[in-house]
């Protein structure tokens, strides 16, 4: 068990990073929080298309890519920049350094950000998934990236042991890949298109491995981090992690292209995607069996429940890709909310909660700082396990009904928005209460760093809230 | 901390390098294989050309039409609807009269930005242009909308009518009228002119082909 870090035991390794730790960690809510307010309009018009129709900047083609590139280039990409920082200088064993160029690179990477999502919203997209932000403000986030990168680099490089753990392979691996994805995914599909269907491959290979190379292996690296540190107890099988983690990232980089089945691409294509989605249950079997102790829910511990629903959520949603990726299933629920709602079970359910976890974890280590209010995480955990359940299923369910009425092709579009309407009505329930959740989450954080400044605002018990 | 080391004493992880170039292979080798091994097969596509006709197919867009697809990207239209008509016993794409064939990545081999698009909340629309026939009826959907689709009403403006009104109004009040902005006239050229040539040869070919094969597996 941890013991409680009060303003003593916060050590110089923490702390000293702790300035841009703090702005990466805000503005990471404050996209959260975007993108949730985003999410409820996009669920809304869903269901009642005429939601907002009069405004220009708020078409559905809009809120649902100013939405997703707030919470994966806002909120993801400030949370992923925080934890595995965090994670590499705790591990390298030394205060993070260039941590002047940290604070100048978020400081860049969200202007960049706030000014694409503007640009999208005055009609700019590109129209491309996952890579709606205009051309022209890539290559500002590309070098706000490598300034952010830099301490995560020279942790790497300086670290005091020569062997390496788990959760730094995932870190690194995360911090390498995603400047390599993104580079080559504006290079063939802004500057220089690839001919015709070409994009449509380099699109689903980009967007599978924003996920797959990049957001998942910075949640693995908490979790490997977090799981022996919460329960106490070392990794289960942790001969087996090397091959989990060759897995991730030699097969996941292929299953992207098990979207396009049936689409006007060599029939290899989505094959190999599918196959390959197939094999990497093999890494679903060793992230359980390493983290097991993980897995068994919180017993009194919240932070811990935090990790243990991402885990779950993480090896299901594997399963579930593997599953519904066949022929027979995709026939019905191509093009329609399933795949929405596994792609939510996957950002939602698995990265934000482990990341979720990590913040608990980290926050108090870095201000010197207890979580002010229990009952505040526990509420966040609460809202947050029910609005994602919700939301998931319905949003599964509604493209089971969107799907079959799509194979009937008498049914009207008309009828099909029908049948789907209540499932959508429950979607948008659940992003309401994610909403809700994320609120109580922020309302939190501010109160700590409030409490940093005055002592008088935090908790007065001297236990740190996320240790119990 | 200590233990870890021990109990995961593989070589390769403990070097530093090996991980690197490990980490950019994965992604070298995916990369090269999805891009570049589709960039091969298919970047040398090349028009059909179709000499009773004396014109090479697929025909490239007109200016106008190209315009719209720009508002087309714009407004998001991807996110609901589909540009890919798929093939006969995959979806009822073809019992819905998408299309009479499937669409072939030849269809693209033109098209600047590719919009495929991931939903269908609405219509697939590769040949729209066969099953709306007028600006006309383009402009009504966008101007009305339907029970699935929002009204598009900031693509039109008010303005004083004529004497003789204008024959692209959608609607009138009193003595103004309602007329499609420059924006939703290029997009109704785009719309309209989204329709798929004939059977390519080479494609019909290989699915015939690949058709009498199937049926003589069953046998």
């Amino acid at each position: 068990m941890i013991s409680a870090p009060s303003n003593v035991a916060a050590s110089e390794t923490d702390t000293t990073a702790r300035g841009p730790l703090v702005l990466l960690l805000v503005s990471a809510l404050g996209w959260l929080l975007v993108s949730g307010v985003l999410a409820l309009i996009a669920t809304i018009q869903l269901h009642t298309p005429g939601f907002m129709a009069a405004c220009p900047w708020l078409t559905y083609g809009h809120t649902q890519a100013v939405q997703e590139t707030a919470f994966i280039y806002g909120w993801a990409a400030n949370s992923a920049f925080a934890v595995s920082l965090w994670i590499l200088g705790r591990l390298g064993g030394a205060p993070l350094r260039g941590l002047g160029l940290l604070t100048v690179g978020t400081v860049f990477w969200n202007l960049g950000v706030t000014i694409g999502i503007v640009c999208i919203m005055l009609g700019e997209a590109t129209a491309v998934s996952f890579l709606q932000i205009p051309a022209y403000i890539h290559p500002l986030l590309l070098v706000a990236y490598a300034a952010i990168a830099t301490p995560g680099v020279l942790a790497w490089t300086g670290r005091r042991q020569q062997g390496t753990f788990a959760s730094q392979w995932y870190a690194v691996a995360a911090l390498f890949l995603f400047p390599w994805l993104y580079s080559a995914a504006q290079m063939m599909l802004l500057v220089a298109p690839v001919r015709g269907v070409g994009q449509a491959v380099v699109a689903a290979w980009f967007a599978q491995n924003l996920l797959s190379l990049w957001l998942i292996p910075t949640a693995l690296a908490a979790a490997y981090y977090l799981v022996p540190k919460l329960t106490g107890r070392v990794i289960a099988n942790y001969d087996f992690a090397p091959h989990g983690f060759w897995a991730l990232l030699f097969f996941g980089a292929w299953t992207g292209t098990r979207h396009l089945i049936g689409g006007p691409v060599p029939a290899w294509i989505p094959t190999v995607g599918i196959v390959t989605t197939l094999v990497l249950l093999f890494h679903y079997v060793i992230v359980a069996l390493n983290l097991r102790a993980g897995l068994g829910g919180g017993r009194g511990n919240v932070v811990l429940g935090f990790v243990s629903f991402g885990l779950l959520a993480y090896v299901i949603g594997g399963l579930l890709d593997a599953i519904f990726s066949f022929r027979v299933f995709a026939e019905v629920l191509q093009f329609t909310y399933f795949p929405v709602a596994q792609l939510k079970l996957a950002v939602m359910g698995a990265y934000s909660f482990l990341i979720f976890g990590a913040i608990y974890y980290l926050t108090p280590r870095i201000t010197g700082v207890a979580w002010p209010s229990t009952s505040l995480i526990r509420a966040h955990f609460g809202l947050a396990v029910l609005g994602t359940v919700v939301t998931v299923v319905s949003l599964a369910a509604a493209g089971w009904v969107q799907g079959k009425g799509l194979g009937d092709p008498v049914m009207t579009f008309a009828s099909i928005a029908a049948a789907t309407r209540p499932w959508l009505l429950a979607a948008t329930a659940g992003e309401a209460i994610l909403l809700f959740g994320s609120i109580v989450l922020t309302v939190h954080f501010v109160r700590l760093q409030a409490a940093t400044v005055c002592p008088a605002w935090g908790s007065t018990s001297a236990l740190e809230a996320s240790a119990s | 901390m200590g233990k870890h080391i021990r109990l995961g004493g593989i070589r390769v992880m403990k070097n530093g390098l090996l991980l690197f170039i490990g980490i950019f292979a994965a992604i070298g080798l995916s990369w090269a294989g999805l891009a570049l091994g589709t960039n091969a097969q298919l970047g040398g596509l090349a028009p059909y050309y179709d000499q009773l006709e004396n014109r090479a197919f697929p025909e490239r867009a007109p200016g106008i039409a190209s315009r719209g697809k720009l508002v087309y990207e714009d407004l998001g239209c991807a996110s609901c609807h589909t540009q890919a008509v798929r093939r006969p016993g995959f979806g009822s794409d073809q019992d819905r009269k998408w299309g009479d064939r499937q669409s072939y990545a030849r269809d693209y081999i033109h098209q600047e930005r590719v919009q495929l698009g991931l939903s269908r909340i609405g219509p697939d629309l590769t040949n729209v242009g066969s099953r709306l026939k007028s600006p006309d009826d383009v402009f009504k959907l966008l101007y009305h909308g339907t029970a699935a689709m929002p009204a598009y009403a900031f693509l039109f403006e008010e303005r004083p009518a004529l004497a003789q009104p204008s024959p692209k109004a959608v609607g009138r009040s009193g003595d103004r009228e309602i007329v499609p902005t420059p924006r939703a006239e290029v997009l109704a050229a785009y719309l309209l002119s989204l329709n798929s040539p004939a059977d390519y040869p080479v494609e019909k070919a290989e699915n015939t082909m690949a058709a009498v094969k199937k049926e003589g597996e069953h046998k």
